[in-house]
């Protein structure tokens, strides 16, 4: 029997204020088609001790310079990481976000 | 087609700089030192603000009001004007943590070595540290001691200059002995500066900090051609969808704090404020309109004149977030990056903003902040209210920036609000 495990998707950004509302739409989403997963938001100095606890690591595109830092620590703890796509982080688009985290964490 | 060539220039040109600024040990270290401050900073702002209620001194006597004013002190006394001592800590803590060494000794060295440097004593009376030299005044001092200690605390560990334990003593034991070393030699390394600098003219490392570089550096930040120069690069950050503040802010932060601080003091002593830039004046006229780039006049003229569908809801959707100053949503929805229609209003406003809000304070119309720092998420009327010390016409000032906003954004927005309804008219 498959275990099914809780899906952890993070997201960062300066202060974790703009992803927050994000996660809220990715929760809703989430709810809405019955995926278990745990969405959190922190500001980007938290980021690096909170990557632990994740299976994927999300960038606000407005942090993007992040990359090239953050590539190495999610590289040694084995997750994805990528930069969230500008459109659908300006619409707020919690499905698109959600479904390419979701994508990122099968590959 | 240029155009676009040469955006993409000024992206690959701008994004290595972010790149360079935010992952730059010290310079995040120091940002993240400020955040760690910034928590005590707000709540003996709050208290300063409830300690200088308008109007109280009519309705209580002058002796009830000097026994309120009194009582509440300590609160801002203990945070807002120590400010640099949680700050030094915080950067000393911070940039230990990245070395991945003890970040609470990193702490508390830069703290004992800030103290070591220290004069103990004033008129006269030895064995008192002046707060003075803890808040404003050391701040410059407090970062590079902090830098320096840490660094030289990273050294010492790292050469392995440390009591080693045999194996079967406690852990914690074992800990404080390993820091022993390393902090004696870094705190021995300040005290010999402090000896050498009382053989220069300059007797203190304080009075040499603040002669040879945050004088000149804060009498520079505190100007109108340095801020517009700030408020521009915000802007220009932002324009390639890059976090413009805390890119800059990492740099001027510790010049508008400085400044911020004098006027808290001159505040408290009910004496004429000396600056007009200060942290305040960038965050809550400039930036805190909305998020930066004032997008809450932006919102507010979709209301007005919107007629597109895209337009509104996006309004709708950047509302909640656009009054508490959180504006990804516009910026990135807008969309503002990259977008060459909204390049002009988007850099011009800042800079007229800033140019009314300095001249309604130079001229005294409105008083310039007080040096209480209010918490960046507050929404703007109440914010240019507590910030300016509790004055209604720091309230109306950002109203009237507000309008000047969107008459600039006005002939702007409305070709662009055109271009979507009439696409959307298409699509029907």
């Amino acid at each position: 029997m498959e275990e099914l495990q809780m899906k952890n998707i993070l997201l960062a950004c300066s202060a974790g204020m703009s992803t927050s509302l994000l996660v809220g739409k990715m929760k809703e989403v989430a709810q809405a088609k019955g995926i278990e997963v745990n969405i959190w938001a922190v500001s980007q100095d938290k980021a690096m001790k909170e990557i632990e606890n994740a299976d994927v690591l999300l960038i606000g595109p407005q942090m993007r310079f992040l990359k090239k830092k953050f590539s190495k620590v999610a590289e040694e703890v084995g997750i994805p990481l990528e930069v969230i796509d500008t459109m659908a982080y300006g619409r707020l688009d919690g499905e698109a976000v959600l479904n390419r985290a979701l994508e990122l964490i099968g590959n | 087609m240029e155009n676009n060539k040469f955006m993409n220039f000024l992206e690959s040109f701008l994004l290595p700089i972010a790149d360079k600024l935010n992952n730059n040990r010290y310079l995040t270290s120091l940002r993240d030192g400020f955040m760690i401050a910034l928590p005590l900073i707000i709540f003996g702002s709050i208290f300063v603000v409830i300690a200088n209620l308008p109007f109280l001194d009519k309705v209580i006597s002058a002796e009830a009001l000097a026994a309120y004013q009194n009582a509440l002190g300590p609160a801002s006394a203990a945070t807002l004007s120590l400010m640099g001592l949680f700050v030094i800590v915080g950067i000393g803590y911070k940039l230990t943590e990245h070395y991945k060494g003890e970040a609470i000794y990193g702490g508390v060295i830069a703290l004992a070595s800030v103290l070591i440097m220290t004069p103990q004593v004033l008129d006269g009376v030895s064995g008192v540290i002046p707060t003075a030299s803890l808040g404003a005044q050391g701040m410059f001092l407090g970062i590079f001691t902090a830098f320096i200690s840490a660094e030289l605390y990273r050294f010492f560990v790292k050469k392995e200059w440390t009591i080693k334990m045999p194996p079967g003593v406690p852990s914690a034991v074992a800990k404080s002995f390993s820091a022993l070393v390393p902090v004696t030699l870094t705190l021995t390394a300040f005290l010999i500066i402090r000896i050498l600098f009382s053989y220069t003219t300059f007797e203190t490392v304080q009075n040499f900090i603040y002669t040879v570089i945050q004088g000149p550096l804060t009498v520079l930040g505190s100007g109108l051609p340095a801020t517009i120069v700030a408020v521009l690069l915000i802007q220009v950050f932002w324009f390639f969808g890059l976090h413009g503040q805390i890119i800059v802010n990492s740099v001027f932060d510790p010049i508008w704090y400085t400044l911020n601080e004098q006027n808290l003091a001159a505040f408290q002593a009910g004496t004429e404020l000396p600056n007009i830039i200060t942290k305040q004046f960038i965050d809550s006229f400039l930036v805190g309109m909305g998020g930066s780039g004032m997008t809450l006049a932006v919102i507010i003229l979709i209301f007005i004149i919107g007629k597109s569908r895209q337009l509104k809801e996006l309004a709708k959707l950047g509302t909640p977030s656009g009054i508490f100053n959180v504006n990804e949503p516009i910026i990135f929805g807008l969309p503002i990056i990259l977008n060459p229609l909204v390049v002009i209003p988007w850099l011009i406003a800042p800079v007229v903003v800033t140019l009314t809000t300095y001249f309604a304070m130079a001229t005294g119309l409105v008083p310039p902040p007080a040096g209480i720092i209010v918490p960046w998420t507050t929404p703007p009327i109440l914010n240019g209210f507590l910030a300016t010390g509790n004055a209604w016409q720091g309230g109306v000032l950002q109203a009237f920036n507000l309008f000047v906003v969107m008459i600039i954004w006005w002939p702007f927005l409305r070709i662009m609000d055109k271009k979507y309804y009439e696409t959307e008219q298409i699509e029907k």
